[in-house]
């Protein structure tokens, strides 16, 4: 905890009494620090895992970005919007990594209304060029839950029953300007099964609490700014599916990635079917992604194809969006005392599976795992779920 | 889960408890065993009621001679209505538990406007017209009366009851108001005055302080109790107030006025009996003569809760000759009545005391004290003689009647003080003379004096050793409970500067300056931002209120702060005071957050609670003194100096800080609640006023959370803030401020549990 890579500097942070931490941490008195409670959350967490759960592995996340006066706020540099900004830039890649069969849209509030900023897509570089230049924009005025609510509950409630809908709302004001009724609202996501998250910035607001209480979704509040970001990594994650909802099969396409070399002379630089509506770079490229239905060429995936409207994928992706129905197995915390062994292997052991793994993001828990791996020579420890571990894998 | 609490077992109807509650029973066991009163404080919140509900009846039901009857007394109907709930909850625990049927009868009582089921009476809207009503369809001679005329109207509740009701006991059960209501439905019988009397031999009684404290009413409901009772005062921090408010008497030109007709109406129904009916007024005559000897045998007898206004000396006597025949009473209560008037004739203020005020009516009008005395009693007697129906009329000349007996009987703990004119509006004359009970024990006395155990005990007691010393008795125990908490969820801090480093006071010479109004202000200004859903703030006074909210307007501030939340306004107006309570609830409900400005010792104050949302910060601004410049006040701290050796500054800062408290307190209502407490003064970081709050408010009080400046308070609120909107479970809590049966028992948590308990 005292090395948090990404702690401001001490000057920016905010006023602290670091004399008092020092006075919770007295054994045998009767307070525990909310921290504890937090720690032992975590733990829980990343513990349990869903299990034999069913997920909703197909996505479809609206994230509403409050834009309001208060996101001028600097108790997160340099203020929360950049933060935030910055944070979602990092989200959206990590969604789409790890659900590369989902999309996302992001809408703002402010002045008491809603605007799309992205619609929902599959492809991260639109979101990630309009969260860019949403860093310049102006906050004024209050936020409006409602409106917003309202402009991504239009274009949800159209989607297939399949798919997991889902809201997150980063909002910070605590107020909201709402035209009506909020509650009828509420209702009619309930019906629509539409998942609400909210990640509050300041502080505790009672109508997100029961909006996410009804809906379903989780509600917290951050702490601090890499609280923040293992809030929202919470939700990069897909969520359990809810009962009702229904299955169906998907056609995809998982077309070859064809490399053509300079030498080749066959080969004509030709654009890609995603630089149509984008104008500023230049499309024209070799090799490419051919759709298997239509040969269409695209240079990234995932991607939903243009002409036929095949979902383009590669195996690797499918794969990862699997391992979150296998999560990993839980691990035991063994004292340093009870352990017989080697020491030295066993110190890092302790350190990286017990401690460690709970602090940090789970990127750590996966080279626990190695580490165990190494040690026990547990044979089915299955493969980490961060794309990192791949390296180790092959490296061992 | 069954509870061995020093060999007691006690019956508790949830799986889990908190280490205070058992504490809590601890202490109230000892002081059962020990058949003394005890003073108790608890946090609001920590399941006191339940507490002590489940360790009396086990009590009774272990020992049911030693204990008879519980007489649990709260303050507002709602409060009444949830306690009876609990109780409810803990009987069918026992039922399910021991399988056998309840035997235990429980009901609550309230005035006949709850409690009606006559169509025309109930649907009037005030209790005293109501009452009044119900006086005439059912006072003894108006049934008389119904026996020769058919045509004349009486309940049929009533009648049904009288006819039956008292011969069928009340089969055993919790009843609440409506559960009375239905029985009385379904029966036909009134449930008033079958809850009256049910209460003689009901196990557990819930009612009013009023029922016992008021000796006007104690005398008409309570009389009767038996005298191996646990009486308990619940919410008990204002119960000096209380008996000191039942033994007051405020008379005003227009209470003079309505007492004249009613001396004329005496004086018309006198004659007209005198010519059809003389023989009535002789066989009352002779009544008076005999004197009031069945009371005083009653008494005696320890049958009957003595009334302080009947004191005892009267009871031995025989009414005085001079008031005896109806005529002469009349007469004499008429020149009583000129003389106070007389008295209310005057230009500057007068203070006297008992005594003096009885050689001055004596030297002017020759009234002696003897027949004052009898004043009350002989006043009612005539009323029943002269079959007066409607009650309610009479309010007037009651109230001078008592003031009589009152200034006769006490020569000490009274003062009268007769100001010509208002404070506030010296020009506009309105007398009013002040009758002034000095002494809450009076009161209280016979209370501590008949039953065997009196529990006071209330959220906000600090400092205890007070309310023996003003009370006048002896507790066995006086314990005050901190509030265990598995994350720290109050955050009291207090804030004695602004950011331009002024002193924020509401101190008198400053209340005023431009810069302290500015700074409280911005103080709120800063919290709006940052704090979600409700606000409450307190001023000390309306005027104060008024003062501020006018300078805010003018400064712009209030413009500002409507950007985060809107504002709601407590007026002396009930109504329009309920009617900003629904709008802010309903503001904090769905999401645009509210602020309400309200006054400590106001309606919002003492009986609203502000739950989780409804209250996330408590701002209290200024130390809420009491008017000091008030004579009745004056006049009190000098008795209580005088008397109990409590010095005048002593006292003024226990009353502030208890109301202090009781606002703050509004905020935290258990153990998943969670709200700032901003003490915005820089005189509470003194220690004489620190150490006045109760013990779970102090501790959290810690030398860095003193003196800050806005800033600072801004920066530990937010971060507070933030820390409590963390996902927060019951399991959270289990194991330290939350028990299982086995953790109860483990060792080291009974040693925890002695230490919750700080006897003062």
């Amino acid at each position: 905890m005292d090395e948090e890579p990404e702690r401001a500097k001490r000057w920016e942070g905010g006023y602290e009494r670091t004399w008092e931490v020092l006075k919770e941490d007295e054994s045998g008195s009767l307070k525990a620090t909310v921290e504890d409670i937090l720690f032992q959350a975590k733990r829980k967490r990343v513990f349990e895992g869903h299990g034999q759960v069913r997920l909703g592995m197909m996505r479809h996340l609206f994230v509403i970005i409050d834009s309001s006066r208060s996101m001028e706020d600097q108790d997160l540099k340099p203020n929360r919007l950049t933060s935030t900004l910055k944070l979602m830039e990092f989200f959206v890649e990590e969604y789409f990594d790890q659900n590369p069969i989902s999309q996302i849209g992001i809408i703002t509030t402010k002045n008491k209304r809603a605007e799309k900023l992205t619609d929902l897509a599959g492809n991260p570089k639109k979101h990630l060029a309009a969260l860019k230049k949403a860093v310049d924009s102006t906050c004024v005025g209050e936020p409006s839950l409602y409106n917003s609510l309202n402009v991504a509950m239009q274009t949800l409630k159209h989607m297939p029953a399949h798919t997991s809908k889902e809201i997150l709302v980063i909002f910070s004001s605590l107020t909201t300007c709402d035209p009506a009724n909020i509650y009828e609202l509420i209702k009619t996501l309930n019906a629509l099964k539409i998942r609400v998250s909210v990640i509050g910035l300041s502080a505790e607001v009672r109508v997100c609490t029961i909006l996410t209480r009804e809906t379903g979704g989780s509600y917290n509040v951050i702490l601090d700014e890499s609280h923040f970001k293992e809030l929202l990594m919470l939700h990069v994650k897909p969520p359990p599916a809810s009962s009702s909802s229904e299955c169906s099969l998907i056609r995809m396409g998982f077309p070859q990635h064809v490399i053509a070399s300079m030498s080749d002379q066959d080969a004509k630089p030709s654009f890609s079917m995603l630089h149509l509506d984008s104008t500023g770079e230049p499309g024209l490229t070799l090799g490419g992604y051919y759709c298997p239905q239509c040969r269409a060429k695209y240079t990234e995936l995932p991607v939903e194809c243009k002409v036929c409207g095949l979902t383009l994928v590669s195996a690797p992706h499918l794969a990862r969006s699997f391992h979150h129905l296998f999560p990993l197995e839980a691990f035991q915390e063994t004292p340093l005392e009870e352990y017989e062994g080697e020491r030295y292997l066993l110190a890092w052991h302790v350190k990286k599976c017990s401690a460690w793994s709970v602090i940090s993001s789970y990127m750590t828990h996966c080279t626990a795992v190695l580490a165990v791996c190494r040690l026990t020579g547990h044979p089915d420890v299955r493969w980490p779920d961060y794309k990192t571990s791949v390296y180790f894998s092959t490296r061992n | 889960m069954k509870l061995n609490i020093e060999g007691l077992l006690v019956y508790f109807p949830y799986d889990y408890i908190y280490p205070e509650q058992y504490s809590y029973m601890l202490e109230l066991k000892r002081t059962l065993d020990a058949k003394g009163h005890g003073v108790l404080e608890m946090p609001s919140g920590t399941g006191k009621t339940i507490s002590l509900l489940s360790l009396i009846v086990a009590y009774q039901k272990a020992y049911p001679l030693e204990v008879t009857k519980l007489v649990y007394c709260s303050r507002t109907v709602p409060e009444i209505e949830k306690v009876v709930e609990e109780l409810r909850k803990l009987m069918d625990y026992y039922a399910k538990q021991t399988g056998a049927k309840n035997d235990f009868l429980a009901l609550a009582l309230s005035s006949r406007k709850n409690l009606c089921i006559h169509p025309e009476v109930s649907s009037l809207r005030f209790g005293k017209e109501v009452d009044g009503k119900c006086h005439s369809l059912t006072a003894s001679y108006i049934r008389a009366q119904h026996h020769s005329n058919p045509s004349q109207p009486v309940c049929q509740f009533y009648e049904q009851f009288d006819a039956v009701g008292r011969q069928v006991p009340i089969p055993p059960g919790i009843y609440n108001l409506d559960d009375l209501k239905d029985f009385g439905r379904r029966k036909g019988w009134c449930p008033y005055f079958l809850a009256r009397y049910a209460i003689l031999h009901a196990n557990i009684v819930v009612y009013s302080y009023h029922y016992l404290l008021d000796p006007k009413i104690a005398d008409l409901v309570s009389k009767e109790l038996t005298k191996k009772s646990v009486v308990v005062f619940d919410e008990a921090h204002n119960i000096d107030n209380v008996c000191i408010d039942s033994m007051s008497v405020n008379i005003t030109r227009r209470t003079l006025d309505r007492c004249q007709t009613n001396v004329e109406t005496l004086q018309n129904t006198i004659s007209r009996i005198k010519e059809t009916d003389a023989a009535k007024l002789r066989e009352e005559y002779r009544r008076l003569v005999e004197g009031l000897k069945e009371a005083n045998v009653a008494r005696e007898t320890d049958m009957y809760l003595s009334n302080p206004v009947l004191p005892d000396e009267i009871l031995q006597e025989a009414v005085p000759g001079s008031i005896r025949t109806a005529e002469h009473f009349v007469g004499f209560i008429k020149r009583f009545l000129e003389y106070l008037k007389a008295r209310l004739r005057i230009h500057h203020v007068v203070q006297e005391s008992a005594p003096q005020f009885l050689k001055d009516i004596y030297e002017k009008v020759c009234i002696d004290r003897k027949p004052l005395r009898f004043c009350a009693e002989r006043l009612r007697s005539l009323l029943r003689t002269l079959e007066i129906a409607d009650i309610a009329d009479f309010s007037a000349i009651t109230l001078i009647s008592h003031f009589a007996t009152l200034v006769s009987t006490y020569s000490k703990g009274f003062t009268i003080i007769i100001e010509p004119f208002e404070d506030r509006t010296p020009t506009i004359a309105n007398p009013v003379l002040h009758f002034s009970c000095m002494d809450p024990s009076i009161a209280i006395k016979p209370v501590f004096g008949r039953f065997q155990s009196v529990i006071i005990t209330s959220g906000t007691l600090s400092p205890l050793d007070i309310y023996p010393r003003i009370l006048d008795f002896h507790p066995v125990t006086t314990a005050s409970f901190t509030m265990t908490l598995a994350r720290t969820c109050l955050c009291p801090l207090i804030v004695g500067r602004g950011n331009d480093q002024v002193a924020m006071t509401s101190k008198f010479e400053t209340r005023e300056d431009f810069a302290v109004i500015r700074n409280y202000g911005n103080l709120l200004l800063e919290m709006s931002a940052i704090v979600p859903d409700g606000i409450v703030a307190f001023f000390t006074s309306y005027i104060y209120m008024e003062n501020i909210v006018a300078s805010w307007y003018e400064q712009g501030i209030l413009e500002n702060i409507q950007r985060n939340k809107l504002i709601f306004i407590e007026t002396q107006d009930a109504a329009e005071t309920s009617m900003a309570l629904e709008k802010y609830q309903e503001a904090c409900e769905n999401g645009r957050g509210a602020i309400l400005l309200s006054v400590a010792r106001g309606k919002v104050s003492e009986g609203i609670d502000f739950v989780h949302h409804f209250g996330r910060a408590v701002i209290m601004f200024g130390v809420p003194y009491v008017y000091t410049q008030s004579r009745i006040l004056k006049a009190r701290l000098e008795y209580l100096r005088d008397q109990f050796q409590i010095r005048e500054n002593d006292f003024l800062t226990f009353d502030a800080m208890r109301h202090a408290a009781q606002c703050v307190g509004r905020a935290i209502r258990g153990k998943t609640d969670y709200g700032l407490m901003i003490f915005a003064d820089k005189r509470y970081a003194r220690a004489d006023k620190r150490g006045k709050l109760p013990r779970w408010i102090q501790e959290h009080l810690t030398d860095g959370s003193l003196n800050l400046t806005i800033d600072e308070t801004v920066q530990l609120a937010k971060h507070f803030l933030r820390q409590m909107a963390q996902p927060f479970r019951q399991e959270d809590q289990l194991g330290l401020s939350l028990l299982t049966l086995e953790q109860l028992q483990s060792e080291d948590m009974l040693q925890k549990i002695a230490q919750i308990a700080q006897q003062a």
